[in-house]
């Protein structure tokens, strides 16, 4: 009958796991193009190579290197970040044997997964009910899925390592009093660890953070400090193994730390009363970030308030060996997140990103637990309990679903003057299979003018990750008449734009460029208003 | 076996409706690249949530550690494939030395 139990609650979990998938995934599934911010252009940059040219590859190729190339500090024009996580959407890619759809749903799987470890976790420690609730929360955190958004691939994947590395640590410390120690788990912790710092330094500072705090926690409530020389000796060698596997990238860390920052928020000013909010001054990123990204009713939804703060006080409360888990993990958030005090301001918005993670369990236990406050006879309580988990599921499908499936649709990126549309994809396409790669295209159609360079630029570079050839603006190269009479670079003319933008001078423009420009050219593509000249030999 | 190869089975249907073939291959890549990882860690004394999670993460980033650092000296696809085999024999290495239990 118990086996009965969790395959049912199992199979439920399952379902909202691919509710997840299918929510997440809606901006690709019908238009099944590439789409995202330079960030998420980069990301499949880096698997696509590998995939498509049959290689990993340490030295960037141009098309990557033109903007990527110091951003790995230590070892210039290599990749700057560690490759497992491309390699996989990689990996992915050839197994499935497509270049988008393969790379963006392997992405979804990854930026979800921490619901999987969120409700794993919670599961084990608190039971179903909590689990389920608060994967359903964290599917409609809108700070979870605009970073997954706007392309911020790695981090989204690297904290569904956070609850899972505080996990196995845990279970290594309420294990170890026991007379069968199980090593194991601390071993586990210092591989997974290992990994996280691969998938994202940042996500690594947050576990070193909750370790600690967890650490400290628990050797408080057990009035006893856990030390193994020889358990830590093995975990610290794992790390090692993993931490040196890709020395160029790991290093890397090290000197982005050190080295001078561009990052504005280095230059803010430190505010105490900052450590009685959770959240950050929205005008700081004001033009980066938006300002309901910092809002807890726009992220969490208000309803939720009195939960988390009833979940808060009820773990602090009773205060039992999970119950400090939860607690540890939130306590270091908060330290993460008021780092900037200390003097580490880097990155700070990101890890704001990590809060539904631990404040959806401890709504769900607010709400779950909120029918024990009261004794009422017979089997009342556990009525109540599900009547309360029932008013939870209706306010998150309601509220949150509702307030979420209005930024994530599918219609979210579709964007006339930013993302490729089917026939730019296509003579992308062509360029990859046709065009020498020393080549270099330069393009014309595309609006350039200052009110829209700022989106038709990521246009031009999706152009370019799709194409594989460095790609840019004919309006704004250096050496124009240069170009004209180089091989090295094509010519391409895009007219897939202007009919909706009803824009007659610029056609005619580019048909007088053709004939007079273009005259010692050949053209080498011409579908779909679009056509490509190479010079003549 | 037969409560896996239903939600298997489901997840292949829900994947094949959103994104047709392609999606059915990637949902059988993800398990794939972390089926080895789910023998290795059935040697040790771990809970089947345990073995499941922690075989996808560990598919996700050490399968795929291995591939890029075989990738740099041979095809990718290749790589691939080694990787595979390389993870299936250690897992059944480990299972073959790892010592056993006493009762």
């Amino acid at each position: 009958m118990k086996l009965n139990k969790n395959y049912i609650q199992t199979f439920i979990f399952i379902l909202v796991y691919l509710f997840a998938i299918y929510f997440w995934s809606q901006p690709y599934q019908e238009r099944k193009l590439p789409y995202g911010e330079y960030d998420a252009m980069s990301h499949f940059e880096v698997a696509d190579y590998m995939a498509y040219n049959d290689k990993s590859f340490q030295k960037l190729p141009p098309y990557i290197d033109l903007r990527y190339g110091l951003d790995n500090k230590f070892k210039p024009h290599t990749l700057w970040y560690p490759p497992p996580f491309h390699t996989s959407l990689g990996i992915i890619e050839v197994i499935a044997g497509d270049r988008v759809i393969p790379i963006f749903l392997l992405n979804t799987i990854m930026s979800t997964f921490v619901i999987i470890s969120v409700y794993f976790v919670v599961n084990s420690l608190f039971g179903f009910l909590p689990a389920i609730l608060s994967a359903l929360l964290i599917i409609f955190s809108p700070r979870d899925f605009m970073p997954y958004l706007w392309g911020q691939w790695p981090e989204r994947f690297a904290y569904a390592f956070v609850p899972i590395i505080l996990y196995c640590f845990y279970k290594y410390l309420i294990n170890y009093s026991k007379e069968d120690k199980k090593p194991t788990y601390l071993y586990l912790t210092a591989l997974f660890l290992g990994i996280n710092l691969l998938v994202h330094p940042l996500v690594f500072f947050h576990s070193i953070l909750g370790i600690a705090v967890l650490y400290v926690f628990l050797a408080i409530k057990k009035k006893k400090i856990i030390f193994n020389w020889k358990h830590s000796l093995i975990a610290a060698i794992i790390f090692l193994v993993i931490f040196l596997l890709f020395p160029y990238q790991t290093f890397n860390v090290f000197s982005s730390l050190v080295g001078p920052s561009s990052d504005t928020e280095g230059k803010k000013s430190i505010d105490l009363l900052r450590l009685f909010q959770w959240s950050l001054n929205p005008s700081d990123y004001a033009g980066s970030v938006p300002p309901s990204y910092f809002s807890f009713r726009e992220m969490h939804g208000l309803w939720t308030l009195p939960f988390l703060l009833i979940g808060i006080i009820f773990l602090v409360l009773r205060r039992e060996e999970r119950d400090v888990f939860l607690i540890a993990w939130l306590v270091s958030l908060y330290i993460a997140l008021h780092r900037d005090i200390f003097g580490i301001t880097f990155f700070l918005h990101r890890s704001l990103s990590a809060t539904a993670h631990i404040f959806a369990p401890l709504t769900a236990i607010g709400a779950v637990y909120l029918a024990n406050a009261v004794k009422l006879p017979s089997n009342y309580n556990k009525y109540l309990k599900y009547m309360i988990a029932a008013v939870f599921v209706y306010l998150a499908l309601s509220i949150n679903m509702a307030s979420a499936s209005k930024m994530l649709n599918k219609n979210t990126y579709n964007d006339f003057f930013g993302t490729l549309n089917q026939e730019e994809y296509e003579a992308a396409q062509w360029v990859l299979e046709n065009v020498p790669q020393s080549v270099n295209v330069t393009v014309l159609g595309i609006p350039y003018q200052s009110n829209v360079l700022s989106v038709t630029s990521k246009k031009i570079r999706w152009f370019a990750a799709v194409s594989q050839h460095v790609t840019r603006f004919y309006y704004y190269l250096e050496n124009k008449e240069e170009v004209l009479k180089s091989k090295e670079w094509y010519v391409m003319l895009d007219y897939t734009m202007l009919p909706a933008l009803k824009d007659v001078e610029t056609f005619n423009n580019m048909q007088k460029f053709e004939s007079e420009a273009l005259a010692n050219h050949t053209l080498a593509y011409n579908k779909n208003n679009i056509r490509v000249y190479k010079l003549a030999k | 076996m037969v409560f896996l190869l239903i939600t298997v089975l489901i997840t292949l249907v829900f994947s094949y409706i959103l994104f047709g073939v392609t999606g059915i291959r990637v949902v059988l890549g993800v398990i794939f690249i972390s089926s080895p990882f789910y023998l290795m860690l059935n040697n040790f004394e771990l809970t089947e949530g345990e073995k499941f999670v922690f075989s996808i993460l560990f598919g996700l980033t050490l399968f795929s550690a291995l591939v890029y650092l075989l990738g740099l000296v041979i095809s990718f696809r290749i790589a691939i494939i080694a990787t595979f085999l390389v993870f299936i024999i250690a897992a059944f290495l480990i299972r073959k030395y790892k010592p056993k239990k006493q009762s």
